[in-house]
């Protein structure tokens, strides 16, 4: 029975790291792929194909896929692009995506941490006023605008200028007529003949009670795991709330400021159904259809007649993106603190 | 059932792609283990007694070598083939089951011919529960019991189907102290009533040695020497065996023999017929292997005198001593004298072992 | 410093007086934050408000002057009205079916791309999910253009296909349930593998039941994408037989300004609304869960 053989390490290798922890080695190897096959499948045809494709189609002038089927052939070449941003209509849409991106994420990012402090730092009805606030999370971006529209609407002829003609000037108009005085004041948010900057401000506050919910669901849960004792501290030295919100709050939080900011951007980008929402499909007040067209509705506007030109802007959209951000990284890199 | 494992390797490809080393966690591993015996694989972290434990359960397939169950050669089976029963150190208790569900899953499992009827599957798992003596748990949730209880609900999980040979891996380590000692003789007891052919794997000499038959030493893939607890530690057949087994461990000295008498430092300290001369030899002394002496040999500097009542222990240091300290074991009666500041020592040749200078394998006297 | 070492020395009085000052403080900046918050929340609730009693009202009361914040009489056959106008009951089949059938297929193919990820070795295994993550960067608009040529080749248009197979892999998804598998002790595998356990066994007996609130959440969240989704089904199943909820009730008020019928508009909106709220009401916890992790509406 003691039957110790005389063995000889046949290598001089150290300790067999993976003895404590085996990996179950697939008896049939070929299991794992029969699990992934319909993901992968799935993906193939609509996730790796189309990018491969997209990046095809805008190097294809004028590409058509339904004349593609017929046997038409495309010039190779970089024209897509040129015509793009030469575009008149490609910089109003460019210009109006930037717009609602550097206002509203910003304006929201601050509502948000604000809120979010706030809920901190109080206990009753602190459950219940969070629920509150995560409310508009839940809610179908197109039905909300619609409510949202309803609100800044005037109902009525108003173009008579006559104001007995106006029958209603929306609940909004009339709240400001009450806070302002004047029972006659009104402002043309939405309707025909209102002006570029009131609809962009309708834009602008209704994303902004969208993008909250979501900004203070990240914010809040960042608030709660910082070490209570960061503030007990600076309690004891005798520092001040806005001292204390700017130097250890905002610092603390800056992961997840840079988180929220970064995700705005890239939903800001993307704005589309909430225009939608307001001003329905098309995308702008009656009588200037288009006015406020985003980047990502150009691209569905060109998807049938000229999926070409709609590829290479939606690379255009990708690349703006990744620079804003990688420059928000690159800022949040040397702002984060930890 | 004896189990039989026959020149066991297993080499685990290098994880690090730019060296091609291969890492040999068990080294060609023979041995028989007798029919209802309880087996304790001992060795520190790495020596491959956990992977020995895996390819032996089925989980881990050896690169060459078999293993038999009595006559069945069960190399190529899968774990659910084998008959046997796994205890991990960690228990691997499914969290959302309650005890009862933990132990009947097992059984759930059985096809065919072995497919039982639910009654027959709740008997047997109220059999194994009262087994361990959990069977007034059995409506909890693992997160309610103690690390003990857990313990037990792993083995009569293992043990429901019962199985051909039961593993054990690292049975005790994730107990305290208290509940260590008990589980100990719990798993002995088990052992004894169901006559199970048992294989444990610990890294703990003290618990290997209180409950196994036989223990199988190892270090770094290759079986250092199996043998009944009493007999490996009366004998070890080299240096890390004799360094691995015992509490206080073992006091290892440099020495050197010439003319058949052993040297430590200039001191002749023992006989040693028939020993080649040695420049270099290592002399290790278990620590009831002194006995003071007004004319031993061997004179040491004390350093303390631990007193644990029935003995104490004599803490000294010597120049040729391999550890800082050198740890005697001394009947109370006889300990040196307050103040003093040296002690003699006579050493008892039989709890002396003699190991070669380059080779560290015994040499027997 | 003798003078300096005796400012600091704070009689009683003094300390009470500091203490007290710091209560008054402490009082008036919790109740400019409690109306703050009231405040900010009224304005969050405003538009639900709204959009409630407006539905209740008559046409010619909310075409008041003045507009009234509690209805005169109520007009519940405004939400009749709608559903009819709207065609809601069809929207509403078309939703469910899509929702159901999309939910449990996505749920499947995640279950099981997860598990591969989580538990099972293959070569090739890290490349690829490296490579599934780097999908997650390209924003979705950039497929669309493809996969509109695609459905529009197999013939799939106005189909409920068309709605259900392009979106059912979710590299997210499949993340955060691997994440979750990755979380259960890989001894829970091997002992079932002692016991003979096959791999699908595992799977809906451990490892699911372990997963249960995650899996919660995808469900919630792609219940609530099919509910919301707007831009796809318009593009591609915009027939009245296949059309979905908010593209329909979309279609159905084309106008957002001038002289529409406002109550009926703001009963139908109330009624797509309506899920979301009890959704949100009863199931609040596991969409925060998945909202938290993930940045995506629905």
């Amino acid at each position: 029975m003691n039957a110790v053989k005389d063995v000889k390490v046949k290598n001089k290798s150290k300790s067999p790291g993976g003895s404590k922890n085996p990996i179950v080695r697939s008896f049939d190897k070929w299991k794992a792929w029969i699990y992934l096959l319909p993901a992968i499948i799935l993906l193939l045809i609509f996730t790796v194909w189309p990018i491969i494709n997209t990046l095809r189609m805008s190097m294809l002038v004028n590409y058509n896929p339904m004349k593609a089927v017929g046997g038409a052939t495309f010039k190779f070449g970089f024209e897509n692009f040129t015509k793009v941003v030469s575009y008149p209509k490609f910089k109003q849409v460019l210009g109006t995506t930037m717009l609602l991106c550097v206002t509203t994420v910003p304006i929201s990012t601050m509502l948000a941490l604000i809120i979010s402090v706030c809920l901190n730092a109080i206990k009753p009805f602190k459950r219940f006023l969070q629920t509150i606030f995560f409310l508009p999370y839940v809610t179908n971006s197109i039905a909300i605008g619609m409510v949202f529209a309803a609100m800044f609407n005037i109902v009525g002829s108003f173009l008579g200028s006559s104001n007995e003609a106006i029958q209603s000037a929306g609940i909004i108009n009339n709240m400001l007529g009450f806070f302002t005085g004047n029972k006659d004041f009104y402002i043309n948010w939405i309707n025909a003949g209102s002006s570029y900057t009131s609809n962009i401000i309708v834009m602008i506050i209704y994303i902004v009670w969208n993008a909250l919910p979501f900004k203070i669901l990240i914010l809040l849960g960042g608030l709660q795991s910082v070490n209570k004792q960061y503030y007990e501290a600076a309690k004891v030295d005798g520092t001040s709330r806005v001292r204390t919100f700017w130097r250890i709050t905002v610092p603390m939080l800056s992961p997840m400021i840079a988180y929220v900011v970064i995700t705005g951007f890239i939903g800001g980008f993307k704005e589309y159904s909430s225009i939608v929402g307001i001003f329905g499909d098309s995308m702008g007040p009656a009588g200037d259809a288009g006015r406020l067209n985003t980047m990502v509705g150009f691209i569905y506007d060109a998807i049938d007649s000229n999926a070409g030109r709609a590829s290479a802007a939606a690379l255009i959209l990708f690349g703006i993106i990744l620079i804003v951000t990688l420059i928000n990284l690159w800022v949040s890199k040397k702002r984060v603190h930890y | 059932m004896k189990v039989v494992l026959q020149n066991l390797t297993k080499i685990f490809p290098s994880r690090n792609k730019k060296s091609k080393e291969e890492v040999v966690a068990v080294n060609d591993f023979d041995f028989e283990i007798p029919d209802g015996k309880l087996v304790g694989l001992l060795g520190p972290s790495g020596c491959g007694k956990s992977t020995t434990l895996y390819m032996i359960s089925g989980l881990q397939k050896p690169t060459s070598g078999r293993i038999f169950f009595g006559e069945d050669d069960v190399t190529d089976l899968p774990p659910e083939k084998r008959g046997i029963g796994l205890v991990f150190q960690n228990y691997a208790l499914y969290p959302h089951m309650t005890v009862k569900q933990n132990i009947l899953f097992p059984l759930q499992n059985l096809k065919g011919a072995d497919k039982m009827t639910k009654e027959d599957m709740i008997k047997q798992a109220y059999e194994a529960a009262k087994l361990v003596q959990i069977d007034n748990l059995m409506d909890r949730k693992p997160n309610e019991l103690s690390g003990g209880q857990q313990q037990r609900v792993a083995i009569a999980r293992a043990l429901v189907k019962m199985p051909r040979v039961l593993l054990l891996d690292e049975p005790l380590s994730n107990l305290d102290a208290r509940l260590r000692l008990q589980t100990r003789e719990e798993i002995r007891r088990i052992q004894r009533e169901t006559k199970i052919t048992t294989v444990f794997v610990t890294h703990d000499q003290e618990e290997a040695m209180s409950i196994s038959d036989v223990i199988v030493v190892m270090k770094l893939g290759v079986v250092q020497q199996i043998g009944a607890p009493q007999d490996v530690y009366d004998s070890p057949e080299n240096l890390f065996v004799a360094k691995f087994l015992g509490t206080p461990p073992i006091n290892v000295f440099t020495g050197r023999v010439e003319a058949e008498k052993l040297y430590i430092g200039d001191a002749a300290v023992l006989d040693v017929p028939g020993v080649k001369d040695s420049e270099k030899v290592f002399v290790g002394v278990r620590p009831e292997g002194f006995i003071i002496n007004e004319n031993g040999p061997l004179e040491c500097r004390i350093f303390g005198v631990d007193v644990m009542g029935r003995d104490v222990s004599v803490v000294s240091t010597h120049e040729a001593s391999l550890n800082p300290t050198v740890r005697s074991i001394i009947d109370a009666d006889n300990r040196p004298a307050p103040g003093a500041e040296t002690v003699r020592f006579l050493l008892k040749p039989h709890k002396v072992f003699l190991f070669d200078g380059e080779t560290e394998k015994r040499i027997y006297f | 410093m003798a003078k300096k070492n005796t400012d600091l020395i704070m009689h009683d009085k003094d300390i009470r007086a500091v203490k007290g000052k710091a209560r008054i403080g402490e009082i008036a900046a919790k109740t400019l934050i409690y109306i703050f918050l009231t405040v900010m929340a009224v304005i969050v609730l405003f538009p639900f408000y709204w959009m409630i009693i407006s539905s209740l009202k008559s046409l010619e009361e909310y075409r008041l002057t003045v507009p009234t914040f509690w209805p005169k009489t109520f007009h519940f056959d405004n939400y009749a009205n709608a559903f009819s106008t709207a065609n809601l009951a069809t929207l509403f089949k078309n939703t469910v079916i899509v929702g159901v059938i999309s939910t449990i297929l996505s749920l499947v193919i995640t279950v099981l791309s997860a598990f591969a990820f989580a538990r099972l070795e293959f070569k090739g295994k890290n490349v690829l999910f490296a490579g599934l993550l780097a999908t997650m960067m390209i924003p979705g608009e950039l497929f669309t253009i493809t996969n509109y040529a695609t459905v529009s080749q197999l013939g799939w248009k106005s189909t409920y296909t068309v709605l259900i197979v392009p979106f059912l892999v979710s590299v997210f998804y499949i993340y955060l349930l691997r994440q979750n598998f990755l979380q259960v002790p890989n001894e829970l595998y091997l002992a079932a593998k002692v016991d003979g356990t096959k791999d699908l066994k595992y799977l809906w007996k451990v490892m699911i039941p372990l997963s249960l609130p995650t899996l919660i959440s995808i469900t919630i969240l792609k219940m609530m994408g099919a509910w919301n989704s707007y831009i796809w089904p318009r593009l591609v199943a915009n027939d009245l037989a296949h059309r979905l909820i908010t593209n329909g009730l979309r279609n159905a008020f084309q106008d957002t300004s001038g002289n529409t019928d406002y109550p009926v508009q703001m009963a139908a909106v109330a009624i797509v609304s309506f899920p979301l709220f009890l959704v949100f009401l009863f199931l609040r916890k596991y969409i925060m869960k998945g909202v938290s992790r993930s940045g995506i509406k629905g």
